[in-house]
């Protein structure tokens, strides 16, 4: 290789050559040796490693991303499981969080795992290798700890099968000594009796304080030299704990206290988010993944009060991130992780009172670096869109709003506080701005629902492409497109509604019909969630405890990856259903009166069930309720039984 | 380009466990060490702006290489020797730069200039003398029909092969030098060639683990290296 194939083009570097000092002629620049390689990997790594080249998308399983930690010689290794593939799972931000938080934790490694996908669990069965971790490929049954995060009820047999793969015994009560401790948490914990005998406890709420404290019990139980059963009881005591096999249900299905175990637990909550930094150094995938961006979580909790809304029941109350920490937690997040994009989460962006000052401050510091900032959920008014204008270089992808609901009475049913003109205003807004596409997100079979409100929904979409072509140039009018996303109303536990009955299979399939009559066609792009998949949702949702056995009947079945479309089989599930006898129908479309027992009453959010049941009634009477982030407390409780208050950065505005 | 812009190329390698990433997602961990090393990289103009980066032929998941090569456009200049350093303190080892070096801003792209690629194979269980005899076989019948998504790609193995395929005993298993020219036509991959082989000895497919040891450009007179 001739040294002189450097081609120094004056006309690149003339120019600046004479306004500095002069550079000597850029050589060839060569490192020496690289870092020492990382201690070499034991022979189960070499074992998986050997699958590698076998299984579809390999970067699934592989360690050594940028950002993982490695950490030899611990005394306490806990294994972070989210119950589906790396691509989805690496996009989980509790993840990311308990990952950071238990490896700052002096002794304690956190290590991550994820179910592979059908042909690699194969493989690894065919060949006899337990399922590791990614990091030390330590197998899971070797961990202390199993953290399984449960997103929701679809997932329910991917936990089995992670179990099983990792060669730990799928019940608890079957699980000796040696055997690590398998752990619950996130949103599905609010109803985890379909999953109680899999599981050894449950962490109900937020787990930036809880997580530390119950690796802190195990590892005091461990030193004592405690057996299972005493540890289990030693847990129960950490608040917020649930251990289920302290509990035994009724003859309603009510789970009630053996002795010792709380009557009542209650969820866990930080008073101040600030407290707890983001995430700034996470770990960096190699594949696309879902989500594949820096976030930084801005606000937690949302109080907009939409009935039929778990998540803003049960994450209750507000609390933001001020401005200046979610600047700098943002920078540093991209400085650390190299991404091209930063997302601002919450469950309603938009409502953060500094929003405006932030995103400005970010496009100052990111002009020219390519780097974009996204927001995840809009919010259906003006200022939603002004905001996204601050954010949005392109126009290509899109704004998205979730009316809920046709008509205006049934918006004010679920508490939805939209108009029609509202929703029109911002569309009209939207495109006059240069957005050619929306998206908008309806829902089937919402309490009180008639024909009229579904037709409600053909309409205010007909009414939405009609506004929308008129706010834009004649020779555009064929870019205009409205993505309509149906899905059907599933009642979660800890909601207003979750007494009332999900609709049965034919009915949705009858109100389906009833909306295509309305929908417009030209221009729309009408989608469906799948209604078998949200009926198995709704079983599980609302299920006891005697689920379990179906859960597991439906797994040795073959059902894993039930969320997903192409994998899902209903009857895989009926079967499992029968033969654990079960009637999936009454679970799901079953009339409750409210007060009648709940599966999930000795679990508290810190929402009162008077106050749920309040928000029933004022639903069927079509009464708001308003936020009180915005205003006055509405006396939900959540303040007095947790001790917490809500936390805003500055004064919040909209509507 | 704009005239202010400086082209600067660096070599990297791909290898360990990170052998079996993709080319996009060789190229999305690189270009994510490039902001993490803070470098002051070029943006493309336009709606989305992006990092204007430029990568060599892509390697297949499973693949390992160890000349590799990208050029990336910066805004200021930095000597190579510091841009290399930040390059290499942000990227995973098995991705680590190993050189760098400013090219000129006019010379052709890095995907169209490399058009040979030197190859190492090893391939597990399988007596060299009977591969070697194989491919001589192969390669004297001057083509090879190759099935693709349905399409049938036929290869002439005089073109696609500009230099002799050497097979080496190393212990039980056999490693296979072999050099192919890429380019819009197609490129003739290792494995292929290998399977092709072990059709004609009547050997069951066995394990191959590629290296691509070596890409260069075609000049007047010979092969060069990019750096």
């Amino acid at each position: 290789m001739p040294e002189a194939a450097w081609h120094g083009g004056r006309s690149t570097f003339g120019r600046r050559a004479k306004a500095g000092p002069a550079h000597p002629p850029p050589g060839r620049a060569v490192l020496g040796k690289t870092r020492p390689r990382a201690a070499a990997l034991g022979e189960l790594a070499q074992r998986t490693a050997a699958l590698f080249g076998r299984v579809e998308r390999p970067a699934r399983y592989l360690d050594s991303e940028w950002g993982a930690r490695r950490r030899e010689d611990v005394s306490y290794r806990v294994c972070l499981v989210y119950p589906d593939t790396y691509e989805l799972g690496m996009a989980n931000q509790a993840l990311a969080i308990l990952y950071d938080l238990l490896n700052s934790i002096g002794g304690v490694a956190a290590e991550r795992c994820f179910v592979p996908a059908r042909d690699m669990a194969a493989l690894l069965r065919a060949e006899g290798v337990p399922l590791a971790t990614l990091e030390s490929v330590t197998p899971l049954r070797e961990c202390r700890m199993i953290g399984i995060t449960l997103p929701y009820e679809l997932t329910y047999t991917n936990v089995l099968e992670t179990l099983d793969l990792a060669q730990v015994p799928l019940h608890s009560s079957e699980r000796e000594e040696d055997d690590p401790l398998v752990l619950g948490g996130g949103p599905s914990a609010y109803n985890p009796e379909p999953l109680a005998p899999f599981l050894d406890a449950v962490l109900l709420g937020e787990g930036e304080e809880a997580a530390g404290e119950i690796v802190a019990a195990h590892r005091a139980s461990l030193e004592a030299g405690e057996d299972r059963a005493t540890l289990l009881r030693r847990l129960a005591d950490v608040p917020g704990v649930y251990v289920p096999s302290l509990y035994e249900p009724d003859s309603a299905g009510r789970p009630r206290p053996l002795a010792g175990a709380p009557a009542r637990v209650l969820k866990r909550v930080v008073t101040d988010l600030e407290a707890h930094r983001s995430p700034t150094c996470p770990v960096v995938p190699y594949m696309d993944v879902v989500h594949d961006r820096a976030t930084v979580e801005v606000t937690r909790g949302c109080t907009r009060g939409c009935r039929f809304c778990q998540a803003g029941m049960v994450y209750r109350p507000v609390r933001e991130r001020g401005a200046d920490a979610v600047v700098r937690d943002a920078l540093a997040t991209l400085e650390c992780t190299g991404y091209d994009e930063v997302s601002l989460t919450s469950l309603s962006t938009a409502d953060h009172s500094q929003l405006e000052d932030v995103l400005r401050r970010l496009a100052r510091r990111l002009e020219g670096t390519g780097i974009s900032v996204s927001l995840p959920s809009l919010r259906v008014d003006a200022f939603s869109v002004d905001m996204a204008r601050l954010v949005s270089a392109g126009r290509r992808s899109g704004l998205t709003f979730a009316p809920e609901a046709g008509t205006q009475r049934l918006r004010d049913v679920v508490n939805k506080n939209v108009t029609d003109d509202d929703l029109l205003g911002t569309v009209r807004r939207a495109f006059s701005s240069g957005w050619r596409r929306v998206k908008l997100y309806f829902m089937l079979g919402l309490p009180t629902e008639t024909d009229d409100d579904i037709r409600g929904i053909g309409e205010l979409v007909a009414r939405v492409m009609a506004d929308a072509r008129a706010a834009v140039p004649p020779n555009e009018r064929g870019a205009v497109r409205v993505g309509v996303s149906v899905s059907t109303f599933v009642p979660k536990a800890h909601t207003p509604f979750q007494w009332e009955p999900q609709l049965t299979l034919e009915e949705v399939r009858r109100r389906q019909a009833v909306l295509r009559e309305t929908m417009p066609r030209k221009g729309v792009d009408l989608s469906w969630h799948d209604p078998e998949a949200s009926f198995l949702e709704g079983v599980l949702a609302r299920g006891d405890r005697r689920l379990a056995e179906a859960v597991e009947a439906a797994w040795r079945a073959g059902a894993v990856f039930d969320a997903w479309t192409e994998e899902f089989d209903l009857g895989r599930w009926l079967v499992a259903f029968e033969s654990a006898g079960v009637d999936p129908g009454a679970i799901a479309s079953g009339k409750r009166e409210p007060g009648a027992p709940l599966p999930w009453e000795h679990l508290s959010s810190g929402v009162s069930t008077a106050y749920l049941r309040l928000e029933r009634k004022r639903a069927l009477a079509a009464e708001v309720t308003p936020d009180c982030s915005f205003g006055e407390c509405t006396g939900c409780a959540v303040c007095e039984e947790l001790g917490v208050d809500v936390v805003l950065g500055g004064e919040r505005r909209g509507t | 380009m704009a005239p202010d812009e400086f082209r600067l190329r660096a070599r990297y390698r791909k290898g360990g466990r990170l052998r079996f990433l993709s080319h996009l997602e060789v190229a999305r961990a690189l270009e994510r060490a490039a902001r993490r090393g803070g470098m002051p990289y070029a943006v493309t103009k336009g709606y989305t702006p992006r990092m204007k980066v430029a990568f060599g032929p892509a390697l297949p998941v499973g693949t390992a290489g160890e000349r590799e090569y990208l050029d990336l456009w910066l805004r200021e200049y930095v000597p190579a020797p510091a841009a290399l350093r930040r390059l290499a303190g942000a990227t995973p080892e098995d991705l680590a730069p190993t050189e760098a070096r400013y090219t000129r801003a006019a010379e052709p792209s890095l995907a169209s200039a490399l058009t040979i690629a030197r190859y190492e194979a090893v391939v597990d269980g399988v007596v060299a003398e009977e591969l070697e005899a194989a491919l001589g076989e192969l390669t004297a019948s001057g083509e090879l029909a190759v099935e693709h998504k349905g399409k049938t790609k036929v290869f002439d193995l005089a073109r696609s092969l500009p230099e002799e395929v050497r097979v080496k005993a190393d212990g039980g298993r056999s490693v296979v030098t072999l050099t192919t020219r890429m380019g819009p036509e197609g490129s003739l991959r290792p494995e292929v060639l290998l399977s092709a082989a072990f059709d004609v000895a009547g050997i069951r497919d066995a394990p191959v683990s590629v290296t691509r040891t070596d890409v260069l450009m075609e000049e007047e007179g010979g092969w060069a290296r990019p750096l």
